[in-house]
């Protein structure tokens, strides 16, 4: 008879307090794990499909009944607790973890145990009780009234605990922290991550000491005793430190843009701009400015947006050009726009062309755009004084007003170089296209990029100068020397070898451009810029170029004299090179702007 | 059975802060007594960071705030007094019925005495600003009514701790539960107009405002 009122009692009661523990975790992980449901339950239509196949919000579900408490939805963890706990009455512990989002590496740094609940479950009575109830007399039935009578006490009593911790969960300060998570709007930089660890590392002395203790009182049943603690911090001792609400900021080190790329600046060129137009400046396209960054970001919040920055400051910055006194930075950012008006412009084509070239630096690699672009005829005109630009801009930059206005070409030019060779090859060769394309690899004749007038090439310009019929390779050939494009010349269309003869050139170009920080004498120029039969109309459109900026015109003089010098170097370059070709096959593959008259 | 008496602390609050004040207790103190099939619904209050619990039955809630809207009617009129409200936990028992007495008995098992000391609002005195030694500064006042409102939200919180530790305590007492009953019956009292203590109440205020006695409620 014991037995059998024991047996019916024992699995009941191992029941009750299985369910008690699944109870407390839910009770507390419902309160502790952020944006897992919603608050109020009434109204809601929360479901808990891992806990019970009910579908409808008002149905109770079979776990709701236990101590008829029905709570919100049923959190992963506590299906995984039921899975585990299933077999065994160990304790429950759930700390309740802060965690510091973004924190340093070691992530004990960036973690506080706040809470630590406690479920126990204590059994050692189970002996006593049963050795009472052994010794115990009287009939079946009162012992069979007495031990539901006692399963009752039990239940309810556990019930009246449950209710307990409901309230007792949120009035904690972890309650607050789970509060302010869950609200909307905000980057915490915390989270609140309740843990069922099944390994429990105590806490230490002076971490006890930190923390206060509030204990449940114990719930006798029948063949044991539960009990419920919970250990937690104050709101003081908690760093619950959020950020404030995100503003609407922008984001300059986007990917790929200049910001996020550390590139190597130009320290000798301080910036005369404030943050602003540096910004604009610097959010140009990544691959094509990046490398003249001249100086550190600017603040985030101080262009409204990046795009029109952009634009605003290329409006903003025409004007300096002429003062020569735009840093380096700059140079391409003061590259023409429609203020951009070189004296001896024909036209304002170039203008309204290279503005539209530095546009579209911001989002490709920059087609320096020319007239010729759209008008081969046109292609000639503009070029003495894009000539010009490009020579000044082959100078040391920084200290140079005229090289501002064409640095930009400069340094498309040299950032392209890589590319130009990867995709272009430094090999000319007859039957090859030049690729003259930054960022493409794939083979285009240059029929095609002229035909292509949004084919974005950074060298279309050079490319142009190079296929000037007055830098033609033929030009080379018949004179040793570049002969000067006519201001009229008809441009049409090139021959191949012109084709071949400008790429090399480019090439060379490349090779031999200086780096910006090469003193002034050292620099190079291109000798297809530079005609010693035609050193007077050089020397006016040179004249034309610095008169562009007003304390450019000396070091517009200088240049020349440096380019007149590197053109003789060339000169003998070509010289020697020449004699060898004769001497190989025809087929040799330039690799000099001087060969290109073989091709 | 016993009948087992908690007093809660005393709390002192303004008259708009009853309302939540009440609230916050009394649902606090019937959510542990509901202990029959219920939906919580957690409340924030307005006045103060603490989330209380509802049982999530209207009929509790009604009357709830039934009985709180009787009390700020009774303390507008009986103002700078003490109020004390009673909530108990009945059974019910019905008697025998007999030939003049057909009465349904309850039997209270629990009282909860809650106590609200209403302070009158402080105003400077209308006209005499520039004379009156009372007036007050608009920066100390709001700084003091905040350092008011912050003891009275952790004096709130002990209340409410001490509801949790007398309920844990004291679980015998409580009745067995009930199938189809949702919570306890109880019943919300406050002192009213009939007390013994009327009388030494209008004393009180005859000599504090020196006017005629207002009428009995």
């Amino acid at each position: 008879m014991n037995r059998s009122s024991s047996n019916s009692e024992g699995p009941k009661a191992e029941q009750i307090i299985f369910e008690f523990f699944a109870k407390s975790l839910h009770i507390i992980l419902e309160s502790r794990t952020p944006f897992m449901s919603s608050r109020n339950f009434s109204g809601d239509q929360m479901l808990c499909s891992p806990c019970s196949s009910s579908s409808s919000s008002s149905s109770v579900r079979p776990r709701d009944k236990w101590f008829n408490l029905a709570l919100r939805e049923c959190p992963a963890e506590l299906e995984s607790f039921d899975i585990g706990r299933r077999s065994s009455v160990e304790p429950l512990v759930v700390d309740v973890v802060l965690v510091v989002v973004g924190g340093e590496q070691d992530e004990t740094k960036n973690e506080q145990v706040i809470e630590r609940w406690l479920v126990q479950y204590d059994n050692r009575r189970v002996k006593e009780a049963a050795a009472a109830s052994a010794s115990s007399s009287g009939s079946s039935s009162n012992r069979r009234s007495s031990s539901n009578n006692k399963l009752q006490v039990m239940y309810k009593k556990a019930t009246l605990l449950l209710r307990s911790l409901f309230v007792m969960v949120r009035l904690l300060p972890a309650y607050k922290i789970f509060r302010e998570l869950n609200s909307s709007g905000q980057i915490c930089k915390f989270k609140l991550v309740p843990k069922v660890p099944t390994i429990v590392e105590p806490f230490t002395r002076r971490e006890e000491a930190e923390m206060q203790k509030f204990a449940f009182t114990p719930v006798d049943t029948i063949c044991g005793r539960l009990y419920m603690s919970v250990l937690y911090r104050s709101l003081s001792d908690v760093s619950c430190q959020h950020s404030s609400p995100v503003s609407p900021t922008f984001i300059t080190d986007y990917v790929g843009s200049p910001l996020a790329d550390p590139l190597k600046r130009f320290p000798s060129l301080p910036l005369s701009y404030g943050s602003p137009p540096l910004l604009s400046f610097q959010r140009r396209h990544s691959w094509s400015f990046d490398r003249y960054k001249a100086s550190p970001p600017p603040s985030v919040s101080c262009s409204p947006s990046p795009t029109r920055s952009d634009s605003q400051a290329l409006v903003r910055r025409l004007p300096d050009i002429p003062t020569g006194r735009r840093k380096e930075s700059y140079v391409e950012e003061c590259f023409p726009s429609q203020e951009f008006s070189p004296p001896c412009s024909p036209s304002g084509h170039v203008d309204a062309a290279v503005s539209r070239g530095i546009t579209r630096t911001e989002s490709a690699p920059v087609r320096i755009p020319a007239p010729s672009f759209e008008s081969k005829q046109n292609l000639v005109a503009p070029s003495p004084r894009l000539k010009l630009l490009r020579q000044a801009s082959l100078k040391p930059v920084r200290n140079s007003g005229a090289a501002e206005s064409g640095a930009g070409l400069e340094k498309l030019f040299l950032y392209g170089r890589e590319d130009f060779r990867r995709s272009s090859g430094v090999r000319l060769s007859t039957n090859s296209s030049p690729r003259i394309s930054l960022s493409r690899s794939s083979s285009r004749s240059y029929q095609d990029d002229i035909d292509d007038t949004d084919f974005p090439c950074p060298f279309d310009v050079e490319y142009d100068e190079i296929t000037d019929p007055s830098s033609r390779p033929g030009s080379f050939d018949q004179r040793g020397d570049i002969h000067e494009p006519p201001l009229d010349s008809s441009g049409g269309s090139y021959p191949k070898k012109s084709q071949d003869a400008a790429v090399g050139a480019l090439v060379n170009m490349l090779k031999k451009a200086p780096p910006l920080r090469q003193d002034i004498s050292e620099s190079s120029v291109p000798e297809i810029y530079w005609n010693n039969n035609n050193k007077t109309g050089l020397g006016q459109e040179i004249a034309a170029a610095s008169s562009m900026t007003a304390s450019g015109i000396g070091l517009a003089a200088k240049t020349t004299a440096d380019a007149m010098e590197e053109l003789r170097s060339y000169k003998e370059m070509k010289n020697v090179l020449l004699s060898q070709s004769t001497m190989g096959s025809s087929s040799v593959t330039a690799t000099t702007p001087f060969d290109v008259t073989e091709s | 059975m016993n009948c087992e008496a908690c007093q809660l602390k005393e709390l002192e609050v303004e008259s708009f802060e009853i309302r939540e004040v009440l609230r916050c207790i009394l649902h606090t103190i019937v959510f542990h007594r509901a202990l029959g099939l219920i939906r919580p619904k957690d409340v924030d209050l307005e006045l103060f960071e603490i989330t209380y619990v509802q049982c999530g039955e209207i009929e509790v809630e009604k009357k709830i705030d039934e009985k709180i809207e009787q009390l700020i009617t009774w303390i507008d009129k009986h103002p700078n007094k003490k109020c004390q409200i009673c909530l108990s936990f009945y059974e019910v028992k019905t008697k025998q019925p007999s030939w003049f007495t057909n009465k349904i008995e309850r039997s209270y098992w629990e009282q909860w005495h809650i106590s609200l000391n209403v302070l009158l609002p402080t105003k400077p005195p209308i006209g005499k600003s520039h004379h009156s030694k009372l007036v007050v500064d608009p920066g100390e006042e709001s700084e003091e009514r905040s350092s008011r409102r912050t003891l009275l939200e952790q004096s709130l919180q002990e209340v409410l701790f001490q509801i949790i530790k007398f309920v844990n305590e004291k679980k015998d007492h409580v009745p067995p539960i009930n199938d189809g009953v949702i919570y306890c019956p109880f019943e919300i009292t406050f002192p009213s107009a009939s007390d013994s203590t009327f009388g030494m109440d209008m004393l009180k205020r005859m000599l504090h405002s020196g006017s005629h006695p207002s009428m009995l409620s």
